[in-house]
C-alpha cells in the first residue's frame, strides 16, 4: 500500500468534568455551567492516530458525533495534526445510547474506507467504554483494547498491539480493518503548533453529515436505543464499624467469624 | 498532513493577552475594520484573574450591551476603616442615594473569570479571533522595530504590522524584549485574596444588603496588614465573599510574615472577624499589582508596539483607591483607535502610534495617576504614623471621646483631642500632617 492508510479517530465532546458537580438536593448532574471540552482520553487516541500516520503514511480523518457545536472537537483534533473532519449531526440522533451511537460511527467509518479506526478508552461523562467494541461488531472488524502500545506492519496490512490486561500484557496482532481502543495516558499528547491551530479555528470547516446521509435514519435515536437512564442516584457513604485489637490471633478469629 | 496556511501577515495586530485592556484592544480596532488576533494564555479569559473588585464602568458602557454583561452586586455603599493592631476600629461610610440608581456610578462587582470571557467574546463578535491556552514568550524584532510574537507553541512565531501588549501586571513579554524596565522591588504590591461562599440570604442579612446592591469596604491600619503599607479590602459578591489584602512587596520582603499570614490576622481582627466567619473557602489567590503611578510607566509607544493596562503601569493603588480595571479600559481603547489610525497611513513606527500617548495624557488617567502618585511616597515616608499611631490614637479618641462615667464632656473632649495629638505631635504637626494628606481626599 503505497500512499499509506485512512486512519479514522473518534472524539467526543463532553462537559468538563471539573465543572460538573452533583445537586445534593435534585441528584441530578447539574452540567450546564459546565465548559464543553474534548474528552480527555480521546487526546492519547489522536495522538496515537497521528503516530500512526507519521509511521506508515496516509491521512486521519477525526469523526464525531454530537450536536452543531461538537465541531470544537474537531477543531482539537485538526489542530494537533488531523488533516480532516466529519462531524455526524442531526437532531435523529438525539436520546442515542452505545448501540446506534456506534452504529453511526462505523457506518461514517466505512463511508470514510477506513483501515484503522481510532478511539479512547471511555469517555469522562458516560464511561462505558462500548463504543470502540460496538463500531468493530457493527462492521466486523478486528477490535483491540486497552492498548498499550502500537506497532504497524504495513507491508501485512496489520496492527499489532501491546494490551494491558489484568497481570501483565498480552500482544496481539489484527488484521486490517481495525478498531483501536487506545488506553488512557499511555502517550503524550502533542501541542498544536500555532499556525495549525489557528487554522483549526478559522479556516478550516468540518464536513456534516446527517443520518439520512449514512442511510440509517431509522436505526438511531432514543426510539431504538435498548438502554434508558432510569434515575440517579446520590450514594452516601457507609459508615464503617472499626475495631483495633491487640493481639494477631484475635484478628484471625474474627476474620474467621465473618467468613 | 493537510496544508497548514501561514498566517504571518494576515493579522493587522497581534494582542498579547485577553484581559480588560487587551479586548478592549481588540474590540475597538475590529469595529475599525482591522483584523486582530487575541492570544491569551488561560483556557479562557479570566481564569487566572484574582482580581477581587470592583469594576469601574464608563466606557465599558460605551463600547457593549453591558446589561448582558454577567455582573455580581453594584456598589451601594463603601466603607472606609481604619483599624489598629490591639482590635480599634473607627470608619466613615458612604451611601449616596444616586448610586442605588442607574448607571450606579459605573462600579459593579464582577468576577473575572466570567466578566472577562464574556468581554472577549464582544470582541469576538466584532472579528477578532481568540487563541487561548497560548503564553507569548518574546517578540520579534528586527532593526529595533517589533514585528512578532514568539509563543510557547512548536511552530509558534507569528508575525504582525502591530503588537499590543496586554499582559497584565506580571510583564514579563515587554520586559523580556527591553520594551520596559522591571519593576523595581518597592513599585510593586503584593495581593492576597480569597473568596469564601455563603448562603445569598445570610450573605444579604449579614451585609444588610439586597436586590444588586454590595458593599466595597476598605480596611487600613496596622490592623489590616501590619507593618506594610498597603490596606485590606472586602467586596461582596452575589453569593460570594472576597476579602484580601494588598501592601507594598518591599515591605513584605523585610516583614517575617507570609502573605497568607498577613490575610489571616486581618481576618481574625475583630471588626473583620464575623463578617467573614463561616461559609466556604472556593478560591485562593496571590498576585502582584504594580503601584507605581506615573513615574513608573513605561514608554507606551514604540515602534510596531503599544503597551496597555496594567503593563503600562496603569493602576491606581493610593490606599484609598484601587483602580486599573478602568485605565485598563481606556488606555486599550485609546491604544485601540491609534493603531486604527496609524495603519490606516500604512504606518507602524513610533511617531504615527503617537496619539495613543497623548489621548492618554488628556484623559483622567494619567492626570489620576499624578494627583495620586505622591500618595505612596508620602505613606511611605508617614509609615508610623498612618498606620500604627493614627489608628490606635482614633480608636483612643473615640474611646475617650464617648466614654460613659461621672466626669464632665469637656474632659472627655480635651482626652481625645489630646491622643489624637499625641500621635500628631501636636497641633503645629497635626497642622503640617493635614497640608500632606490635604491630596488624599480631594
Ligand atoms: C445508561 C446510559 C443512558 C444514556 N442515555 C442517553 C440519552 O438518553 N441521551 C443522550 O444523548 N446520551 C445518553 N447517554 C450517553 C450516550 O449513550 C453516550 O455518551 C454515547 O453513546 C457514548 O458512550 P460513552 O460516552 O460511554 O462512550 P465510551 O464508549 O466510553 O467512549 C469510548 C470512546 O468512543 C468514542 N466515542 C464515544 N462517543 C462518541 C461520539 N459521540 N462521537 C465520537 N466518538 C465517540 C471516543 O473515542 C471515546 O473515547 C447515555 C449513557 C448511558 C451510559
Ligand atoms: C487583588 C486585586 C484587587 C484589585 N481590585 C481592583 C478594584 O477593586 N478595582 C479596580 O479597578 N482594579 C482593581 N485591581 C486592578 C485590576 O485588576 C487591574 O488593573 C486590571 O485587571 C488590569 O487589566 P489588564 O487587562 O491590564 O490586565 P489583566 O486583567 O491582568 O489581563 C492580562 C491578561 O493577559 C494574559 N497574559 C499575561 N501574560 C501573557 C502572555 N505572556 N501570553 C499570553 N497571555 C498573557 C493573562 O492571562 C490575562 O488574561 C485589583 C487587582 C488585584 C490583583
Amino acid at each position: 500500500m503505497t500512499d499509506g492508510w485512512n486512519i479514522v479517530v473518534c472524539v467526543k465532546q463532553v462537559p468538563d468534568a471539573d465543572d460538573v458537580s452533583i445537586d445534593p438536593e435534585t441528584g441530578r448532574l447539574n452540567r450546564s455551567d459546565a465548559e464543553a471540552v474534548m474528552n480527555a482520553p480521546d487526546y492519547n487516541a489522536v495522538e496515537a492516530a497521528l503516530e500512526l500516520r507519521d509511521e506508515v503514511g496516509g491521512t486521519v480523518t477525526a469523526l464525531s458525533m454530537g450536536p452543531p457545536n461538537a465541531d470544537a472537537v474537531l477543531r482539537v483534533a485538526v489542530g494537533m495534526g488531523a488533516d480532516d473532519g466529519v462531524l455526524l449531526s442531526d437532531p435523529a440522533f438525539g436520546g442515542s445510547d452505545t448501540w446506534p451511537t456506534s452504529l453511526a460511527l462505523a457506518r461514517a467509518a466505512e463511508e470514510l474506507d477506513a483501515d484503522v479506526v481510532f478511539g479512547g478508552e471511555e469517555t469522562t461523562d458516560s464511561s462505558t467504554g462500548q463504543v470502540p467494541p460496538g463500531i468493530a461488531a457493527h462492521n466486523g472488524w478486528a477490535q483491540l483494547t486497552y492498548v498499550e502500545e502500537l506497532e504497524s506492519r504495513p507491508e501485512e496490512d496489520k496492527l499489532v498491539a501491546k494490551r494491558d490486561v489484568e497481570g501483565g500484557y498480552e500482544r496481539v496482532a489484527a488484521e486490517l480493518p481495525v478498531v483501536v481502543a487506545m488506553g488512557f495516558g499511555e502517550n503524550d499528547p502533542r501541542p498544536a503548533g500555532l499556525h495549525r491551530k489557528i487554522y483549526a479555528e478559522t479556516d478550516f470547516e468540518p464536513e456534516t453529515w446527517t443520518a439520512e446521509d449514512l442511510g440509517i435514519e431509522d436505526e438511531v435515536g432514543l426510539a431504538v436505543s435498548p438502554t434508558q437512564v432510569g434515575g440517579m442516584d446520590t450514594a452516601d457513604p457507609v459508615p464503617r464499624e472499626q475495631e483495633v485489637v491487640d493481639e494477631t490471633d484475635e484478628l484471625a478469629e474474627q476474620i474467621a467469624e465473618v467468613l | 498532513m493537510s496544508e497548514t496556511p501561514n498566517y504571518d501577515s494576515e493579522y493587522d495586530a497581534i494582542v498579547v493577552g485577553a484581559g480588560l485592556a487587551g479586548s478592549t484592544a481588540a474590540l475597538t480596532m475590529a469595529r475599525d475594520g482591522l483584523d486582530v488576533i487575541m492570544i491569551e494564555r488561560g483556557p479562557s479569559p479570566g481564569t487566572k484573574n484574582v482580581f477581587g473588585g470592583v469594576l469601574y464602568t464608563p466606557r465599558i458602557r460605551e463600547l457593549t450591551d453591558f446589561d448582558d454583561a454577567p455582573k455580581e452586586r453594584y456598589v451601594a455603599k463603601k466603607t472606609y476603616s481604619m483599624l489598629s493592631e490591639e482590635g480599634d476600629e473607627t470608619s466613615m461610610s458612604i451611601a449616596p442615594s444616586s448610586w442605588r440608581e442607574e448607571p450606579h456610578n459605573n462600579s459593579w462587582m464582577v468576577l473575572r473569570a466570567d466578566f472577562d470571557e464574556w468581554f472577549a467574546e464582544q470582541a469576538v463578535e466584532a472579528g477578532a479571533m481568540l487563541v487561548t491556552e497560548t503564553t507569548v514568550t518574546d517578540l520579534i524584532k528586527e532593526n529595533g522595530e517589533v514585528v512578532g510574537v514568539e509563543t510557547d507553541r512548536p511552530d509558534g512565531e507569528l508575525r504582525a504590522p502591530m503588537v499590543v501588549l496586554a499582559e497584565g501586571a506580571n510583564s514579563l513579554v515587554s520586559e523580556a524584549a527591553g520594551l520596559k524596565d522591571r519593576d523595581d522591588r518597592d513599585n510593586v504590591a503584593v495581593s492576597v485574596k480569597e473568596v469564601r461562599k455563603y448562603d445569598r440570604e445570610k450573605l444579604e442579612d449579614r451585609f444588610h444588603i439586597d436586590g444588586d446592591a454590595g458593599l466595597a469596604a476598605h480596611y487600613f491600619g496596622d490592623g489590616a496588614c501590619g507593618d506594610a503599607v498597603g490596606g485590606g479590602f472586602l467586596y461582596t459578591n452575589k453569593r460570594t465573599v472576597s476579602i484580601g489584602v494588598v501592601y507594598s512587596i518591599e515591605d513584605a520582603a523585610h516583614d517575617k510574615k507570609t502573605p497568607d499570614e498577613v490575610l489571616e490576622e486581618f481576618k481574625q481582627h475583630p471588626a473583620v472577624a464575623p463578617l467573614v466567619r463561616g461559609g466556604r473557602m472556593v478560591e485562593y489567590s496571590a498576585h502582584a499589582i504594580p503601584e507605581g503611578g506615573p513615574d513608573s510607566m513605561p514608554e507606551l509607544v514604540h515602534d510596531g508596539a503599544v503597551i496597555v493596562g496594567d503593563a503600562a503601569g496603569l493602576v491606581l493603588n493610593s490606599g484609598v483607591h484601587l483602580e486599573g480595571t478602568n485605565m485598563a479600559v481606556e488606555s486599550g481603547y485609546h491604544a485601540g483607535r491609534a493603531v486604527a489610525d496609524a495603519l490606516a497611513q500604512g504606518r507602524t513606527d513610533e511617531a504615527a502610534l503617537a496619539s495613543y500617548e497623548t489621548n492618554l495624557r488628556d484623559s483622567y488617567v494619567v492626570e489620576n495617576l499624578e494627583h495620586y502618585g505622591w500618595f505612596m511616597d508620602t505613606a511611605a515616608e508617614e509609615k508610623e504614623f498612618l498606620f500604627d499611631d493614627l489608628p490606635r490614637a482614633l480608636g483612643r479618641a473615640g474611646d475617650a471621646y464617648f466614654k460613659m462615667d461621672n466626669t464632665p464632656k469637656d474632659e472627655h473632649v480635651s482626652e481625645a483631642k489630646s491622643h489624637i495629638l499625641d500621635a500628631t505631635g501636636g497641633w503645629l504637626g497635626a497642622a503640617k500632617k493635614a497640608w500632606k494628606f490635604r491630596k488624599m481626599l480631594s
